[in-house]
């Protein structure tokens, strides 16, 4: 296992990762098929910056998609909630929110660089989005570290929930992980820069 | 009969499952990558509604950045190509369009908005120079010769009408090879890539608008983003001719109405090239006959024939190269020719005495 963040010592091996990995894929299709119930909680330090507002008083069309049945949505926060990036049942490590549309509102950025992340080539990267929140489907594609632009971007995987998919060839990268909310909730890029061993 | 040999040990069996699992996620590849933008589940704002905006007191943006954001105002409304909500500058409007250091974008936005079905919408950009984690905010606008690496704040405020209107993110191909179809994009650009100055929509933001807000006309054309199933009919009358008299055939071209086309299921669709052509029963080989008149209702196409032998007719429209239609053939339709009394038995409706 190599998952290093900020400097931070390899985690020890450990006898039961196997089943760690299949853990946290079953919890993901749990999540994918369950309703999922956790109550709104803001992100961290960038909730204070989004300026709260009224709840979006939208009566939906009878056209638009309707939230799926049974899932209690956290609908109070204006950003989505944070994403995190595990390697081989490694700890997450909290990605970089780009653009996003959440709760009637969202925000535009540009591709970004990414929260720093080391892992080892081929290893299964699973991305988990906090407070229940469930994905419907998601893609990730990657570019070298530094480019502008997205620029020569490669498909690293996609489809529906769970986000599960494998570390690309030695380098440094930074990784664009888009996930679209279930229900309707909108979308969000999350980003890291992996520095593949 | 093969039966599968559960193994011993409950957590290796576990660990099976989850990593085929994983295996078959990773092997799928994109299920949803390219087509018309995802719609926020909110909803359109009303068809054609005029929205009015003004400058958030306080936080007015530099004259520069003013005239993109009218600019883009107009680019939406010009591009809409639907029954899209519009833009328009208006110093009493009742939604803020905000710039500076108030913006509430989050860390990382260059520009943000808010929508409230179907009242209001808000807009912040971010001010020029303003320092993130990734670099400082260079809007192009701000420079008489606009330096590489800047944002174009026309583009960016079209961007945030887009989202306004319905559009959520586009879904790129893998390779981005598609950034130009969409302005509503996951990431935005920076001079001089391709995409970094999209001054109207792109077709795929249409198709969404085209579907959450319907079409301006029935002669207007679909995006290409789009690929609707078209339904074709096709009817004579009379059915039945005396030997040399003249029937008249009738074909109405429809868009399917499936519940995933939204507004635009069973739309009629005009002004098209739909063609006739006729075999004799029994036959396989069809002969062209010509290219039917537009009908005097949206969507008909007409065509009369002189008879003097029963003939089968179908109707065709092929697939556009420069719109999102399918083509479609009609069903076979027969007509009769046969003496006065055969005529008038065969169909009701012939009126032309029987001398």
């Amino acid at each position: 296992m190599y998952l290093i963040v900020n400097g931070l010592i390899p985690m020890p091996r450990w006898s039961l990762r196997r089943s760690t990995v299949a853990i946290v894929c079953l919890a993901q299709l749990t999540i994918a098929c369950t309703a999922a119930g956790s109550p709104a909680s803001p992100t961290g330090s960038n909730a204070s910056d989004v300026a709260s507002r009224t709840p979006a008083a939208a009566s939906p069309t009878p056209a638009a998609a309707s939230p799926t049945p049974g899932v209690s949505l956290p609908r109070s926060s204006a950003e989505p909630p944070s994403a995190t990036l595990a390697a081989e049942g490694g700890d997450g490590v909290a990605g970089q929110l780009g653009s996003f549309t959440w709760n009637g509102g969202g925000s535009d950025s540009p591709w970004l660089p990414g929260t720093p992340v080391k892992v080892g080539a081929g290893e299964l990267l699973t991305v988990t989005v906090a407070d229940g929140v469930v994905v419907s489907d998601w893609s990730a594609r990657r570019v070298p570290a530094g480019t502008a632009n997205g620029f020569g971007a490669v498909g690293l995987g996609g489809g529906p929930a769970p986000v599960a998919f494998r570390a690309p060839d030695p380098g440094s990268w930074s990784v664009q992980v888009l996930v679209r909310f279930a229900g309707g909730l909108g979308s969000a890029s999350y980003y890291w820069q992996l520095t593949v061993r | 009969m093969t039966t599968l040999k559960r193994p011993a040990h409950p957590t290796r069996w576990f660990t099976i499952v989850a990593a085929t699992v994983a295996a078959l996620t990773i092997t799928l590849g994109g299920a949803s990558a390219h087509g018309p933008d995802p719609a926020f589940s909110g909803g359109p704002f009303g068809q054609n509604q005029d929205l009015r905006f003004r400058w958030r007191a306080g936080w007015e943006p530099a004259s520069a950045i003013k005239t993109a954001i009218k600019a883009a105002a107009a680019d939406a409304n010009a591009s809409r190509a639907s029954k899209a909500a519009t833009f328009t500058y208006d110093a009493a409007g009742a939604n803020p369009i905000g710039y500076g250091v108030g913006a509430t974008c989050g860390v990382n936005g260059l520009a943000c908005f808010t929508r409230t079905v179907p009242t209001s919408f808000t807009m912040w950009l971010r001010e020029q120079g303003h320092v993130f984690d990734w670099g400082t905010l260079k809007w192009c606008q701000a420079y008489t010769t606009p330096p590489s690496g800047c944002y174009d704040a026309e583009t960016i405020a079209l961007d945030e009408f887009g989202h306004i209107e319905v559009l959520d993110h586009h879904l790129n191909y893998a390779t981005d090879s598609d950034y130009a179809d969409a302005v509503v994009q996951a990431y935005s650009r920076t001079r001089a890539a391709p995409g970094w100055n999209m001054h109207t929509f792109g077709r795929c933001d249409v198709a969404t608008l085209q579907r959450q807000y319907d079409m301006q006309s029935w002669t207007a054309k679909y995006s290409t983003c789009l690929a609707l199933t078209t339904i074709l009919t096709l009817t004579a009358a009379p059915t039945a001719v005396l030997s040399g008299a003249s029937t008249t055939l009738t074909a109405t071209l429809t868009v399917a109405d499936y519940d995933s086309y939204v507004r635009l299921g069973g739309n009629p669709i005009a002004s098209r090239v739909v063609a006739l052509q006729r075999r004799a029963p029994g036959t396989t080989t069809w002969l062209a006959v010509g290219t039917m008149a537009v009908g005097s209702s949206a969507g008909t196409y007409v065509l009369s024939q002189r008879l003097t032998t029963d003939a089968e007719y179908r109707a065709i429209f092929s697939s556009p190269t420069a719109e999102g239609l399918n083509g479609d053939t009609s069903p076979t339709v027969r007509v009769y020719v046969g003496g006065c009394i055969a005529a008038t038995a065969l169909d009701a409706t012939i009126t032309v005495p029987c001398i």
